[in-house]
């Protein structure tokens, strides 16, 4: 037998391994070669070829030196951090009360937004934002006056809550879903055998609930981080970017349109450095959960 | 004392069933929203955008199908769909089921590869990927399916992987014995065994493609052969230069929702728990 899969792996993969190469290898070697020459998109400034047109670490230091590079990097760490924790916090509390419930329905309905277009329902959001919070809910007129829920796509410190609020919208049931799962693993004795020795319910949740749960954080933790940090559909949806609150997907799309020549070279070295910052924070994470769940 | 224990059960059972309700109220809110103004004139999402409609007036609908080519954008949509996942499926499984069986350091290699391209952004390699494409005359709908092919390997690669280490050796060997060749062998005898993956596999990719702005916006842009997202992009951003045309917004979105609905609802129980497979062993 072992001969006989030896035989055929090389070529049942074969399709797989081409299409890795072309698709992701391939352009991910050009991608970090092509962000120290003078990249302009159809061609390369002054050579036929890209060996040709190096310019060292031109395009780093000028990424560096960019008042809009740098203040996207800025704001996509504050959303990050915002909607990683609201994110856990709102998952993991449906998730212990739909527990408790036990009702399908709540599932379902729950999940819903996780399967809908982050560009089209963001579309829909922003009205949300503008219209019915500025303008009725909570607006000067309303009962409810709330000021920090009223024009928040147009203030940048509010834009995060507001982009937070629909990801959380959007992703709190899936992610839901795997705390439900960490929790049904965790077997019911340890509870009863807890509450004879008179721990309470907050005690449990410490000490049984959290330790136990810690293969779905590390899930969690790592799907929340990278995709709060790559952010885009709803981004683009909510504030196109305006009013300082462009994160850093956006703004390497849209730096080949704000130069002419557009500047591939320059956008390509902060898509260099945005693989470099979510491959180190991802590995970071995982293996800090991952030395939290080997200790519980 | 357990009488006490029981009615102070109920009421935090009472509660949490209240705070779930308004969670699910307010999960509802967009979509109820999005639904009553898609049959409201500029006027009257303005004026009244939480009301019911005043009538529920189709023109709004056919006018945001015309303008997205409705017809047209979801056939698109679908094919790039449904190829490419199609495509993943088969290439995915068969490289998983073979680095699951054939242990040396080569597939071990490959299979670590793909395991740390899935820390690699869309957004690192989009520009030379869709210059790479140019070259190769790959600019159009079929270079479109072949990315997404791309893409969506390193995940399920490592979903199947997963799978494929629980699948008994003794029933492929048998299998073997009794003549089947390596096609019959995979379709017919290890496929069917890993069903439950499969569906996580078809849903997460699935979903994720239908609903996918940038790739289609880099490669096809604004010509013929959008798909649904895209035209919706564009129907919006190019005639929203004197304020948001929500009258055109509202049904072009409700109508890019519509497809996802009718299948959640029918196949709402498989999804859920193809998801929840897929996390237990992602």
């Amino acid at each position: 037998m072992e001969k006989y899969y030896k035989k055929w792996f090389k070529v049942l993969s074969l399709p797989a391994v081409i299409l890795f190469v072309v698709v992701i290898l391939l352009p991910f070697i050009m991608g970090v070669a092509y962000s120290f020459t003078a990249w302009r998109g159809s061609y390369f400034k002054g050579s036929e070829h890209w060996y040709g047109a190096l310019v060292g670490l031109k395009n780093y230091i000028k990424v560096f030196h960019s008042q809009k590079f740098i203040s996207a990097l800025i704001y996509t760490i504050k959303f990050t951090l915002v909607a990683v924790i609201v994110k856990n916090v709102v998952s993991l509390a449906l998730a212990l009360m739909v527990r408790r419930i036990g009702k399908g329905i709540f599932r379902t309905v729950f999940f819903f937004p996780n399967l809908l277009g982050g560009l089209a329902m963001g579309f829909v959001w922003s009205f949300i934002f503008q219209n019915v919070f500025s303008l009725m809910l909570f607006s000067e007129d309303s009962p409810i006056h709330i000021p920090f829920l009223c024009n928040m796509l147009q203030d940048p410190n509010k834009a995060v809550f507001a982009m937070a609020i629909m990801a959380t919208w959007q992703t709190a049931g899936y992610l839901m879903l795997i705390y439900l799962n960490g929790l049904n693993n965790i077997p019911e004795d340890l509870y009863e055998a807890a509450s004879i020795d008179g721990a309470t319910p907050l005690q449990q949740f410490r000490h049984i609930t959290v330790p136990m749960l810690m293969p779905a954080f590390t899930i969690v933790f790592f799907l929340t981080l990278s995709s709060s940090f790559k952010m885009l559909d709803e981004n683009l949806a909510l504030t196109n970017g305006d009013f300082g609150t462009r994160m850093l997907s956006l703004q390497i799309l849209l730096t080949t349109r704000e130069n002419t020549p557009p500047n591939y070279g320059m956008a390509q070295a902060q898509a260099v450095i945005f693989f470099v910052l979510i491959a180190v924070v991802s590995i970071a994470q995982v293996i800090i959960t991952k030395r939290k769940e080997i200790e519980a | 004392m357990k009488d006490r224990m029981s009615t102070n059960k109920k009421i935090k059972q009472g509660i949490m069933y209240v705070v779930l309700t308004i969670v699910a109220v307010y999960t509802l809110f967009p979509i109820y929203f999005l639904f009553v103004n898609s049959f409201k004139s500029q006027k009257e999402i303005v004026a009244s955008p939480i009301s019911l409609p005043s009538s529920w007036d189709l023109t709004f609908l056919k006018n945001a199908a015309e303008q997205i080519k409705l017809g047209e954008s979801v056939i698109n949509t679908l094919v790039i769909t449904v190829v490419a996942v199609a495509l993943i499926v088969l290439i995915s499984s068969m490289t998983a089921w073979m680095m699951v069986r054939n242990k040396t350091k080569g597939s071990t290699f490959l299979f670590l590869c793909f395991t740390a391209a899935m820390l690699i952004p869309f957004q690192s390699v989009m520009y030379p990927l869709v210059s790479l494409m140019e070259n190769l005359g790959l600019k159009n709908t079929f270079g479109l399916i072949l990315m997404y092919g791309g893409f969506g390997l390193s995940m399920t690669v490592f979903l199947y992987h997963g799978f494929f280490k629980g699948v008994p050796l003794s029933l492929e060997e048998a299998a073997v014995i009794d003549g089947a060749n390596i096609f019959q062998l995979f379709f017919k005898v290890v496929f069917p065994l890993v069903k439950p993956i499969t569906a996580t596999v078809v849903i997460t990719n699935a979903m994720w493609i239908w609903n996918d702005y940038l790739l289609p916006f880099l490669i096809i842009g604004n010509n013929d052969s959008k798909t649904l997202t895209l035209s919706l992009y564009y129907a919006k951003s190019l005639s929203g230069q004197y304020g948001n045309p929500w009258e055109l917004i509202f049904p072009a979105v409700l109508i890019c929702v519509i497809p996802i609905l009718v299948v959640f609802i029918f196949l709402q129980k498989n999804i859920i728990e193809g998801i929840a497979a897929g996390a237990v062993k992602g």
